[in-house]
């Protein structure tokens, strides 16, 4: 076992052998110039499907979110596109006509392994598998510790099959994630392979965007250098991995498989679509990103990065964390001192804190709505890059308090290029079969995202796409 | 403290209690032959290392007198042995050894090693993502992996760091390519420097493989004799056996599945361990004269090392690790209830604990009663006046001053108090949980799961102690609350910001406070400083800090293979006076530390 290329790393090797033969023949060039590229990888006229995960944490304020609030069972007549905006909601009123509203969605799943409610929570919710067994977290469970996720999360599994012809895979932004444990990784590479978030728009605006421009002759030289500095760590590795244990290899493996994507993107070259221009930061450069005060700042800066790499097709699959399971950034800006997870542990009869509990998702609905406008106001053919994204605004918990995984607060923005129907309110909760798993959810996205399949996730709490979503 | 004779009968005890463990277990060769190694002297393998305070200039050390011996293998000639001491903890507690996972380097030890590598202050890993951070540590190595992202900040960190050092580095060695040749001082500075990257000589394939880097680089437009040789150096720091600290050992001899490790890979341990930084000068040199395998000289560099400055980040390292002191960085209060916890506040709670750590990590005298009994913290006048005590004769900097008797040691610090506090009031439940998890290493039940829990409204009246009683009512909540909020309640003498109190909303505090279910007695105390004095006076506060010690120093969980060795620990410490640095010490004669599990390798 030599190779360890993933199935990514060959086709882009391939790819990118088949261009620079191309070009060799064409015009006697071993480097191209960007332009050169433009439009190569889809077909005129066609435009990506991009998906966008938003997560914001602690629950919500299950009776000022849904349009129709009940525990579990029907309760009064339902609508499914004449449902009422709600406090929670109402920041997205421009947009109700694009929305859907996933009542009833279980995290399952949870119910499996090991792990407290916040690390199941937020371990489950993309990957739909239970955590790992293992020593590295202490929390809940027979073992009284626990791993982390064990499985490949659903952005992953999406940007793995639609992500190859563009420079990123696909791009984790973070606002004040914190730390590096099972409560602040949503996105997995696969089973205890969490993938960082970048929570600085300084750093995230050097990797995207910072080689998109350059003199060729430099260029040219910074390629070959980096081809010949990686040749020789690539040595390295497949020199010294096979005589590594097996832990230890699998570690290594991992790592090799980093930098030969590094080696791959050499390669290849950005493709600048209509509406792609380099984000400004203006003032904002350098600004500190764990400063509270540059919370809201620092998320609308990672937005229109977001947005932008997107637009500029550098990836097509991209996520946004807002802070961590159990975050508590103080929303000082909306008057609130208190940290949101602190709040979150209030007391239904604690109207005080509910309010605020209320606020803070607001705010975050806010948020949503910013980069909904963002990607709208981005043209792309007859319409905006909107058109042809979906949005999942997803969170590790229906309600903070009882840590509860019912009632996720699930909001799809957005129809994949008119994959879904939006303007609609889906229940899943009946008499007889109160809600659905949310592995189910991730089926019907990867569908309407164009990847093919019928389960994902741990298959005992999986049976299938929703029900009514596509 | 328990005497002389009962850590004579836990030794017994650690003799007949671990496994396959006989006198004649001989791991250490007794009949080597005198040493005949007749390598270079100190410093002739080290021609980069910046001196302290100029960096990068050529340091005063004395010129080489020796090159290394051309294509010097890993591996130097074994040195004798002298006779195995039957304290060996290897002997006592042969042939068990937990795996060691392959360590890759943290943020930390990425800063420490740039600086000592190549002069480089700037602290480039600090803007990497964060390593991930497992059982409170970010150098556990089952955790640790690498991501694309990182990968990608490691190219970056490589290319900037070589392009700024580069030339520096090509000043301090003494080859002049025009006199000789680019080829020969490449040659040479690539088997110098790479020495030092991978902390052991380079094999001649990796020699040339490296030239074969130089070559192309050179041979291309644009590039230079130096940025050629810069290429080199930015490879040797995305290399496997620069991030990572790979070890193979010496090979088993003996069919236990334990192989000794060599003497750069000690040199590594000790220096990661003490330094969380490559190895210097002195454990080059010892690594090249094969000066490091017996139980003396490992105790005699390590016990050389704590007595160095360098060791200081290292101490400060595992304890703010231990003591989740980090948040202190970025924290943030209200601002209507506690105005004046500004910036210059927060840095200066940061400046008094790491004063008092170096204060008693640095002389080697310094224990764990220090640590939580001290009566010595380090002011000036703005923080004095911050925790509202006599600031009298203090100025900006900060001075040595003794502690009043409601404080005492590190529990009454306000770094630690602040981190372990909500934004405008205290927290029981955070400084409860700290205290179970943290100092007596008992992990806490979760909440449980998908129960609707109603508490009831808090009112503003009440004090925080009034507030938090609700949850040991409420039967959903009390099974695990009874463990946290009576602990966190003893420490209510104590604001949201380190300021000693004796009312709270008009009343009166009451700081009694209990640990229940953990030790001998009632568990009660009051105040700060009693629940100190508590926990100073149970074993197992002092048996959890060495557990933490074997976290860190070891980058991974203790497991059942490594009772021998934490009971060793625990008896040195306890019998040392809680000594910090005989701790340090004895965690590097652990089978553990000097051994290595050979792992099955499948091809």
């Amino acid at each position: 076992m030599t190779q360890h290329r993933t199935p990514r790393a060959r086709r882009r090797a391939q790819a990118a052998l088949d261009r620079r033969s191309f070009l060799k023949g064409a015009a006697g060039l071993s480097v191209a110039t960007p332009l050169l590229f433009s439009g190569t990888g889809r077909a005129q006229g066609a435009h990506p499907k991009r998906l966008v995960i938003f997560f914001t944490p602690n629950g919500t304020r299950q009776e000022d979110f849904w349009p129709y609030f009940d525990w579990n069972i029907f309760d009064g007549p339902k609508s499914e596109t004449d449902w009422p905006l709600t406090p929670i909601l109402n920041p997205l009123a421009d947009h109700k006509s694009d929305l859907i509203i996933l009542d009833g969605v279980r995290q399952r799943s949870t119910s499996l392994g090991p792990g407290d409610g916040h690390q199941k929570g937020m371990g489950h919710l993309l990957t739909g598998m239970p955590l790992q067994e293992g020593t590295l977290f202490e929390g809940g469970g027979d073992s009284g510790t626990a791993g982390w996720a064990g499985g490949i999360s659903i952005d992953q599994h999406i940007a793995n099959a639609i992500g190859e012809n563009t420079k990123f895979p696909s791009l984790e932004f973070g606002v004040r994630t914190l730390g590096a444990t099972v409560w602040s990784r949503m996105c997995y590479a696969g089973a205890g392979q969490p993938i960082p978030p970048d929570n600085d728009p300084n750093t995230a605006f050097n990797r995207i965007f910072g080689e998109l421009d350059g003199d060729p002759a430099e260029v040219a030289r910074l390629r070959h250098r980096r081809q010949s500095v990686l040749d020789f760590v690539i040595d390295e590795f497949n020199t010294l991995n096979p005589s590594l244990g097996a832990d230890d290899r699998i570690k290594l493996d991992q790592h090799l498989t980093a930098v030969r994507e590094i080696e791959q993107r050499l390669e290849s070259e950005s493709q600048p679509a209509a509406g792609c221009m380099t984000p400004d930061f203006g003032a904002a450069m350098g600004l500190d990103p764990l400063a509270v005060d540059n919370f809201p700042l620092v998320g609308q800066l990672q937005m229109d990065l977001l947005a932008m790499s997107l637009a500029c097709d550098l990836t097509r699959v991209a996520s946004i964390q807002w802070t961590k399971s159990v975050g508590d950034v103080p929303m000082t800006w909306l008057g609130i001192n208190e940290g949101h997870h602190a709040l979150s542990h209030e007391g239904d009869s604690n109207t005080t804190a509910q309010n605020k509990l209320r606020d803070i998702n607001i705010w975050y609905a806010q948020q949503l709505n910013y980069l909904i406008e963002k990607l709208k106001s981005i043209p792309e053919g007859n319409g905006t890059v909107f058109d042809n994204t979906l949005i999942v605004w997803c969170n590790e918990l229906g309600k903070g308090n009882s840590h509860t995984r019912n009632k996720i607060p699930f909001v799809l923005a957005g129809s994949a290029g008119g994959a879904l129907t939006t303007g609609r309110y889906l229940d899943f909760d009946n008499l007889i079969n109160p809600g659905a798993p949310h592995n189910n959810l991730w089926v019907s996205v990867m569908n309407a995202m164009g990847v093919e399949g019928n389960t994902f996730g741990h298959p005992l709490h999986c049976d299938g796409a929703l029900e009514g979503l596509a | 403290m328990p005497g002389r004779a009962l850590f004579l009968s836990a030794a017994l005890v650690l003799l007949v209690g671990c496994p396959g463990t006989t006198p004649d277990d001989n791991l250490e060769p007794s009949a080597e032959p005198e040493p005949t190694v007749s390598g270079p002297g100190p410093g002739s393998l080290l021609p980069f290392r910046p001196a302290p305070d100029d960096n990068l200039e050529p340091s005063a050390e004395p010129e080489p007198t020796a090159e290394p011996e051309p294509n010097a293998g890993p591996e130097p000639e074994p040195s004798a042995e002298p006779e195995p001491d039957p304290n060996d903890p290897a002997l006592l507690c042969a042939p068990t050894a937990a795996p060691s996972p392959i360590r890759r380097l943290t943020r930390t030890e990425y800063n420490h090693v740039l600086r000592d590598l190549l002069g480089i202050e700037s602290a480039p890993a600090s803007s990497f993502v964060p390593d991930e951070t497992a059982l409170g540590f970010d150098n556990n190595a089952a955790a640790l992996w690498v991501s694309q992202i990182l990968a990608e900040q490691y190219q970056e960190a490589a290319e900037q760091s070589a392009g700024q050092t580069t030339q520096q580095l090509l000043a301090l060695t003494d080859c002049d390519p025009a006199v000789t040749s680019e080829q020969t001082c490449a040659g040479q500075l690539i088997a110098d420097f790479g020495l030092r990257a991978y902390r052991r000589p380079l094999s001649p394939d990796e020699q040339t493989r490296l030239m074969t880097v130089y070559d192309a680089v050179r041979a291309a437009p644009g590039e230079t004799y130096v940025t050629a040789l810069a290429a080199v150096v930015e490879a040797l720091l995305q290399s496997p056996h620069f991030l990572y600290r790979v070890e193979h050992g010496t090979g088993d001899s003996d069919g236990d599945g334990l192989t000794k490790l060599s003497d750069w890979e000690m040199a590594s341990r000790l220096s990661f361990l003490i330094y969380n930084s490559m190895p210097d000068d002195e454990l080059f040199a010892a690594a090249a004269a094969g000066e490091l395998s017996s139980l003396a000289q490992i105790e005699a560099q390590a016990r050389r090392m704590l007595e160095d400055d360098r060791a200081q980040p290292a101490f400060k390292n595992f304890h703010w690790q231990w003591l989740h002191l980090d948040p202190i960085d970025y924290l943030t209060k209200d601002a209507a209830m506690f105005p004046g916890f500004n910036q210059t506040v927060r840095g200066l709670l940061e400046q008094e604990n790491e004063a008092f750590l170096r204060g008693i990590t640095q002389d080697g005298t310094g224990s764990l009663d220090d640590l939580l009994l001290s009566q010595t913290t380090y002011l000036n006048d703005t923080l004095a006046d911050h925790y509202g005590v006599d600031s009298t004769g203090l100025g900006a900097a900060l001075t040595e001053v003794t502690l009043d008797e409601h404080r005492a040691g590190i529990l009454t610090q306000g770094a630690l108090l602040s981190v372990l506090a909500k934004t405008n009031q205290t927290s029981p439940i955070l400084r409860g949980v700290f205290v179970r998890e943290r100092l007596l290493c008992e992990p806490l039940p979760s909440p449980p799961d998908d129960v609707d829990i109603q508490p009831p409204d808090p009112d503003p009246n009440l004090s925080t102690r009034e507030r938090f009683a609700q949850h040991t009512e409420d039967p959903n909540c009390q099974s695990c609350h009874e463990l946290i909020d009576p602990v966190g309640f003893g420490l209510e003498d104590f604001d949201a910001v380190g300021r000693y109190r004796t009312t709270e909303n008009g009343q009166l505090v009451d700081a009694s406070g209990q640990i229940l279910y953990s030790f001998e007695g009632d568990g009660m105390f009051n105040g700060a400083v009693g629940l100190a004095q508590m926990l100073a006076a149970e074993d197992k506060v002092q048996n959890c800090y060495v557990s933490q010690w074997f976290r860190f120093g070891y980058g991974r969980q203790e497991t059942a293979d490594d009772i021998c060795a934490l009971d060793y620990l625990k008896t040195t410490f306890d019998e040392s006076g809680r000594n910090i640095h005989e701790l340090v010490v004895a965690l590097t004669k652990t089978p553990a530390f000097r051994y290595r599990r050979q792992e099955e390798v499948t091809p």
